[in-house]
C-alpha cells in the first residue's frame, strides 16, 4: 500500500518551518524585522530628504540647544540642536541595518575561512589560528572595539571596520568546532579517498554541514552590534553629529537625561524614540535567530 | 494460582508531528510466577513500548491509552493483583526498582558518568529500604536485617533516632539544606554502599571494594551491563525486565550476561524474568514461554518448544524460517515487503499484506485469540473456528 | 597561555603603531615635565625605529612597572589603574556571583519546564535582558529610579561620606579601597549602607544584561541530559522526578554552564565600561572611555595588557575548575 508522500526536502523544510514558528517568540521577531525592513526601504517617502545627495544628515530648523517636545511638524520632536528625531529614526533604520550587514556578512566570511582552514587542515595552521584568535578574544568585545577605533579615528567607517575586526574571532571558533565534528565522518573520508580536491570538500560538504551554528550567532549579532556601534557614537567615537544614528542622536541627548527640577523627565522623546528604535531592533534579530537555534539544534528535533 | 504479570487489551499511542502512531495494539499476554518469558519480534514492533508501558515510563508523546496490567506480589491463594494503570505517580516509585526492575540495551550510557558506582547502587537501597538502613544503625529491629553494621559518631545518634521516629520530619529536610551539615547521614551511604560490595560479589563481579570507588567511564561494557544487573537488583525485585539487555554485546559477554540471569533464577534471587529480544537464540536458551509481536501485535504465544517445534501464525513461521541454519546451502528465505508504518497501519490484521494464506477477512477486522494446544495462543483467521 | 598573552601585547602595540612617533612618546614619559619634552624623546627612545625594536624596549619598561604616563588621570599609569580599579572590582564582586546563583537557577527551571509558561517567560526575559543596550538600560534606570524618585543616586559615595573619609582617615582606614568592605572592615555601616545604595543600579544593569547567557546556555544544556539514558535508568530505580532533576541532571549539565564562566566575566567587565559611565563611577571602564575619547594612549594599551593577563588566568582556573568536578578529566 502507498501512501502519496511528498519530496523529503520539502517536508523537511516545513517541519523546520514549524519548529520556528510553533514558538510565539519568533513570529514576533520576524513581524519586527518586517517592519524595519519596510522603514528602511520606504525612507525616501517617510521621511523626505531635506539635502538630496546627503540623506543622512538629519535636518535641523533652527540652532537652539534645547529640544522640543513633539508638536506641529515634528512627529517625534526635535532633539539639541533642533535635529528632527522622527527623521533620524527613520532613516537610521538604514544605517542601523548598514552597519550589522556589512559588519556580519564581512566577519562572516573572514571568521568562516579562518575556521574552516583551522579545522580541516588541522595540525600546525590550526594551532598557528587558533592562537591568533586567542589574542582577540583575550580583550572584551567592546573594548577592543575602542582601541581599534582609537587607532583608526572617528567616525562611522571606523566602527564598521573596528567591529569587523573583533566579530570575526567568534566565528572563525564556532565554525573550527563545527569543521571539527564534520571532518572525521566517513564521506568526507569517501570524497578523500574518490580524489576530490580539497577545497571542493570543504566548499562542498564541510562548509554545508557546519555552517548552521554560524549562521545563528550571525543572526544574533547583526542586532548586538548595532548595541556597540550605538555606545561607540554614544561617547563620542562614532558618526559626526547630526547623521542620522541612533547612538549618535543618544549622545546629542546626554546633557538632557535629567531635565530641571520638578520636570525631570521632560525630554523624555530625545532618549525614548531612538532607544525604543534601537531595542526593538536588537530584539527582533535575536528572538529571531533565537528561534532559529531552537529549530536547529539536532537534539531537540524529533524525538 | 495468581500470574505475576497479566497484561489485557494493551493500547499505546504516541502523538507526533506527522500523525497518531498506533504503537500498541490492544496486546495481551501473561507471565506465570517464576518463570521466563521472552517477547519476541523485529525492531520496531512495539516491544519495548509495552515493557515501558507496564513500568509507565513511556516518553512523550508517548500515552497508555486504555488497557489493565495486572501485577501480582507473591504467589499466593487469594488473588492479590492490582491494576499497574489505574496506580498513582508515588506507588509505582515504589513499585519501580523495588518489585519490578528493568535493565536497557545501552549500558554504556545508562549509568550517571559523574557518580561513582557505589553510589548509584546504593540509591536503590536509600530510596526503598532506607528505614531498614536507620534500623541497622541504631542497632534495633529485625535479626534478619541484611545491611551491615556502619559505625556513627555519637553525636549523630539522635538524629538518627528522629529519622527512624519520623521520616518525614521538617527539621530534617530543612537540615539537608545547610552547606556542611547536610552530610549528617553518611551512614546510610555508607551502609548502603557496603551492602553494595556484598551485592557485586554475589554478580560474581571481581574486587567489588574497588570496583565500588570507581566510575562507569574506569569499566568495560560488560561490567556495566552487570553493574546495571545490580543496581536493578538492590531491592529484590519479585520481576526482572531485560530489554534487549545483551543486544549490543559481545557475543560472549552476551553468554555470560544469560548465564548469570539464568544462574540468579536458579539461586531464587529473582523469581521471575521478562526478557525483550529479537535473537531467537536468546529465547531458545534462557525462556520458558516466549510471545512473538508484529507490529504493535501479539501474533502467538505459547511454551518455546512448542514455538519452535510447532509455529503456527504465518508471521513466526516465517521468522523461524528466516533463521539460516547451518547446513543450508541455498537462497536465504526472508519475508516480502516492509514493516508497516504505524501512522497509517494495514486494517484488521497488520500483517495480511505479507502474509502467503492472507483471506479477505483478514483484511478487516482484527482475528480473535484461538487455542491451538495447551497452553499456546494464536491469533490467526487461519485457526480461528 | 603565555603565547596568548605574548599576542595580546604585540597586537596592542600593533595598534598604536598607527599614531605618530610624538603621540607614542607620552607611553615612556614618567613625570608632568618630561611632557614638555617630546621631541628630544622621540629622537631619545628613537620611537621612528622600526616596530620591533620598539616593542623589545617597550617590554623592558613593562618589566619594571613603568606603563609611562597618563595625561587623562594626571599620573603615572599604573598607579591611576591602581587608584581606579577597586571601584570595577567591587562592582563585580556583587554582580558575579548574584549573576552565576541567579541564571543556573533560571536556566534549570527552563529547561526542567521546558516549553511551558514559565520557560517562555525566562526564555524571553532573558533575551530581552541580552537585547538591551547596556548603556541605555542604564540610562533608563537612572532616569527613573534617579530623576523621578530620588531613589539609587550615580556616582560611588555620597559626598558627605566622601568628605568624612578624606577628612578623618584616622577613624576611617581604608584598607582595599573598596567602601563595602572597608565600610565592614571598619565596622561603620552607615559607609557600607550608602556605598550599597550607589551601587543598587550599577549592579541591576550588569545583571540583567549578562544573565541571559548563562540562561540559554544552562538550559540547554539541561535540556540536552534530560534526554540521555541515565536518566530512564534513575526513573526504572524509581527515584521520584525532582531528585532526578536536580541531583543527576543538572550536576551533569553544570559540566557545559562551566565552559562558559570565562565569557561570562568578560562580559561583566564589558558591562563595567558603560555602566561605570553612565553612573559616574571612577573605575577602570571610566578612565578606559576617558583615556580613548582623549587619545591617551599609554592608558588604553595599560588596561588592555591587563585584561589579557586576567583572561588567561580565568581560562586556568575555569580549566581547573572544569577537572575538579567533572571525573571523567580527572588526571588517574
Amino acid at each position: 500500500m502507498k501512501t502519496k508522500t511528498e519530496h523529503p526536502k520539502i517536508k523537511e523544510f516545513k517541519y523546520t518551518l514549524y519548529r520556528i514558528f510553533r514558538n510565539p517568540s519568533a513570529i514576533i521577531g520576524v513581524v519586527l524585522l518586517f517592519i524595519f525592513i519596510t522603514i528602511a526601504v520606504l525612507a525616501p517617502y517617510i521621511a523626505p530628504p531635506k539635502f538630496k545627495h546627503r540623506p543622512y544628515m538629519m535636518p535641523h530648523n533652527g540652532y537652539s540647544m534645547t529640544p522640543q517636545p513633539p508638536g506641529e511638524g515634528r512627529i517625534f520632536g526635535t532633539t539639541s540642536g533642533q535635529y528632527d528625531i522622527f527623521y533620524g529614526a527613520v532613516w537610521g533604520t538604514r544605517t542601523a541595518f548598514r552597519i550589522g550587514i556589512i559588519v556580519v556578512l564581512s566577519a562572516f566570511v573572514i571568521g568562516a575561512v579562518f575556521g574552516i582552514v583551522a579545522g580541516y587542515y588541522g595540525g600546525l595552521v590550526d594551532e598557528i589560528i587558533m592562537r591568533l584568535v586567542d589574542v582577540f578574544f583575550a580583550i572584551p568585545f567592546t573594548i577592543l572595539a575602542m582601541s581599534f577605533v582609537v587607532a583608526f579615528g572617528r567616525g562611522l567607517n571606523s566602527i564598521v571596520i573596528a567591529l569587523i575586526l573583533v566579530v570575526w574571532r567568534r566565528y572563525a571558533r564556532v565554525m573550527r568546532a563545527g569543521v571539527l565534528s564534520v571532518r572525521d565522518q566517513d564521506y568526507i573520508l569517501a570524497a578523500k579517498s574518490m580524489g576530490v580536491s580539497d577545497i571542493k570538500i570543504m566548499l562542498r560538504h564541510v562548509f554545508p554541514n557546519a555552517v548552521y551554528p554560524v549562521m545563528v550567532i550571525a543572526f544574533m549579532d547583526a542586532g548586538s552590534i548595532v548595541i556597540t556601534a550605538a555606545f561607540l557614537s554614544f561617547i563620542g567615537l562614532g558618526a559626526p553629529i547630526g547623521y542620522a544614528d541612533w547612538g549618535q542622536m543618544l549622545a546629542m541627548a546626554r546633557n538632557y537625561i535629567v531635565g530641571p527640577a520638578g520636570e525631570p523627565l521632560k525630554y523624555w522623546y530625545t532618549i525614548f524614540f531612538p532607544g525604543t528604535f534601537m531595542i526593538l531592533f536588537v530584539l527582533a534579530w535575536n528572538l529571531f535567530g533565537d528561534a532559529i537555534r531552537d529549530a536547529f539544534d539536532p537534539k531537540l528535533r524529533r524525538k | 494460582m495468581t500470574k505475576i504479570l497479566d497484561i489485557k487489551d494493551l493500547v499505546t499511542n504516541f502523538y507526533t508531528y506527522e500523525g497518531v502512531v498506533k504503537a500498541l495494539n490492544k496486546v495481551s499476554f501473561q507471565v506465570e510466577h517464576g518463570s521466563t518469558f521472552g517477547l519476541v519480534g523485529e525492531s520496531g514492533c512495539g516491544k519495548s513500548v509495552t515493557v515501558r508501558s507496564i513500568m509507565q515510563i513511556v516518553q512523550s508523546p508517548g500515552l497508555v491509552e486504555s488497557g489493565k496490567i495486572f501485577f501480582s506480589h507473591s504467589n499466593d491463594a487469594y488473588d492479590n493483583s492490582i491494576d499497574l494503570l489505574k496506580q498513582s505517580e508515588n506507588f509505582m516509585q515504589s513499585i519501580r526498582g523495588n518489585e519490578i526492575s528493568m535493565i536497557f540495551q545501552e549500558p554504556n550510557s545508562a549509568l550517571n558518568p559523574i557518580m561513582s558506582i557505589g553510589q548509584q547502587i546504593a540509591e536503590s537501597y536509600i530510596f526503598h529500604q532506607k528505614k531498614e538502613i536507620i534500623e541497622k544503625i541504631l542497632k534495633i529491629g529485625n535479626e534478619e536485617n541484611i545491611f551491615p553494621r556502619v559505625s556513627v559518631n555519637n553525636i549523630l545518634k539522635p538524629l538518627y533516632k528522629l529519622a527512624n521516629f519520623n521520616p518525614e520530619s521538617f527539621f530534617l529536610k530543612l537540615l539537608k539544606k545547610v552547606p556542611i551539615l547536610k552530610y549528617w547521614d553518611k551512614a546510610i551511604l555508607r551502609t548502603a554502599i557496603a551492602k553494595s560490595v556484598e551485592l557485586l560479589g554475589l554478580l560474581g563481579i571481581p574486587n567489588p571494594e574497588r570496583i565500588v570507588a570507581q566510575f562507569p567511564h574506569n569499566l568495560s561494557g560488560g561490567m556495566k551491563q552487570r553493574v546495571v544487573i545490580a543496581i536493578a537488583l538492590a531491592s529484590n525485585p519479585v520481576l526482572l525486565i531485560a530489554d534487549e539487555a545483551t543486544s549490543n554485546l559481545d557475543v560472549t559477554v552476551q553468554a555470560q550476561i544469560l548465564d548469570l540471569l539464568n544462574d540468579l533464577k536458579k539461586r531464587d534471587i529473582i523469581s521471575s524474568i521478562l526478557l525483550i529480544t529479537h535473537d531467537l537464540g536468546v529465547v531458545a536458551e534462557t525462556c520458558d514461554r516466549v510471545g512473538v509481536m508484529y507490529a504493535g501485535n501479539l501474533c502467538e504465544v505459547g511454551e518455546v518448544r512448542q514455538i519452535f517445534k510447532n509455529p503456527k501464525h504465518p508471521y513466526t513461521k516465517a521468522l523461524l524460517g528466516s533463521v539460516p541454519k547451518a547446513k543450508q546451502t541455498d537462497i536465504l528465505k526472508s519475508i516480502a515487503g516492509n514493516v508497516p508504518d504505524l501512522v497509517n497501519p494495514p486494517s484488521g490484521c497488520r500483517f495480511h499484506p505479507r502474509c502467503e494464506n492472507a483471506m479477505e477477512k483478514c483484511k478487516q477486522n482484527f482475528p480473535d485469540i484461538s487455542k491451538v494446544d495447551k497452553g499456546h495462543f494464536v491469533a490467526c483467521y487461519l485457526y480461528l473456528n | 597561555m603565555v603565547v596568548v598573552l605574548f599576542g595580546v601585547s604585540i597586537l596592542m602595540f600593533g595598534i598604536l603603531m598607527t599614531f605618530s612617533p610624538e603621540r607614542r612618546a607620552a607611553a615612556f614619559v614618567k613625570s608632568p615635565q618630561q611632557v614638555k619634552e617630546i621631541p628630544k624623546l622621540v629622537k631619545k627612545y628613537g620611537l621612528d625605529q622600526p616596530f620591533y625594536i620598539q616593542y623589545v624596549r617597550w617590554i623592558k619598561e613593562i618589566s619594571h612597572g613603568n606603563f609611562g604616563y597618563s595625561t587623562v588621570a594626571a599620573s603615572p599609569t599604573l598607579d591611576a589603574i591602581k587608584r581606579y580599579l577597586p571601584v570595577t572590582v567591587e562592582m563585580n564582586l556583587f554582580s558575579l556571583p548574584i549573576i552565576i546563583i541567579l541564571g543556573i537557577w533560571l536556566g534549570t527551571i527552563a529547561g526542567i519546564h521546558r516549553d511551558t509558561f514559565i520557560d517562555h517567560i525566562t526564555r524571553i526575559a532573558a533575551i530581552i535582558g541580552w537585547s538591551l543596550p547596556t548603556f541605555l538600560f542604564a540610562l533608563i534606570l537612572l532616569m527613573f529610579f534617579y530623576s523621578q524618585f530620588q531613589l539609587f543616586p550615580p556616582g560611588v559615595i555620597s559626598d558627605h561620606i566622601d568628605d568624612f573619609i578624606s577628612n578623618h582617615p584616622e577613624q576611617f582606614i581604608q584598607y582595599t579601597g573598596m567602601y563595602t568592605i572597608d565600610g565592614i572592615l571598619n565596622w561603620n555601616f552607615a559607609v557600607v549602607w550608602d556605598a550599597l545604595m550607589h551601587l543598587v543600579l550599577p549592579v541591576v544593569t550588569q545583571v540583567t544584561v549578562v544573565i541571559a547567557i548563562l540562561v540559554r546556555v544552562m538550559r540547554s544544556s539541561m535540556l540536552e541530559e534530560i534526554s540521555k539514558d541515565y536518566v530512564i535508568t534513575a526513573r526504572a530505580k524509581g527515584v521520584d522526578e525532582h531528585t532526578i532533576n536536580h541531583k543527576h541532571v543538572k550536576k551533569n549539565a553544570l559540566l557545559p554552564a562551566i565552559t562558559v564562566a570565562g565569557w561570562l566575566i568578560a562580559l561583566s567587565i564589558e558591562g563595567s565600561v558603560a555602566v561605570e559611565f553612565i553612573f559616574n563611577r571612577a573605575g577602570l571602564g571610566l578612565l578606559l572611555v576617558s583615556a580613548a575619547t582623549q587619545l591617551d594612549i599609554p592608558v588604553v594599551l595599560a588596561i588592555s595588557v591587563f585584561l589579557g593577563l586576567i583572561y588567561v588566568v580565568v581560562n586556568l582556573i575555569v580549566d581547573v575548575l572544569y577537572a575538579v568536578i567533572d571525573p571523567r578529566i580527572r588526571l588517574n
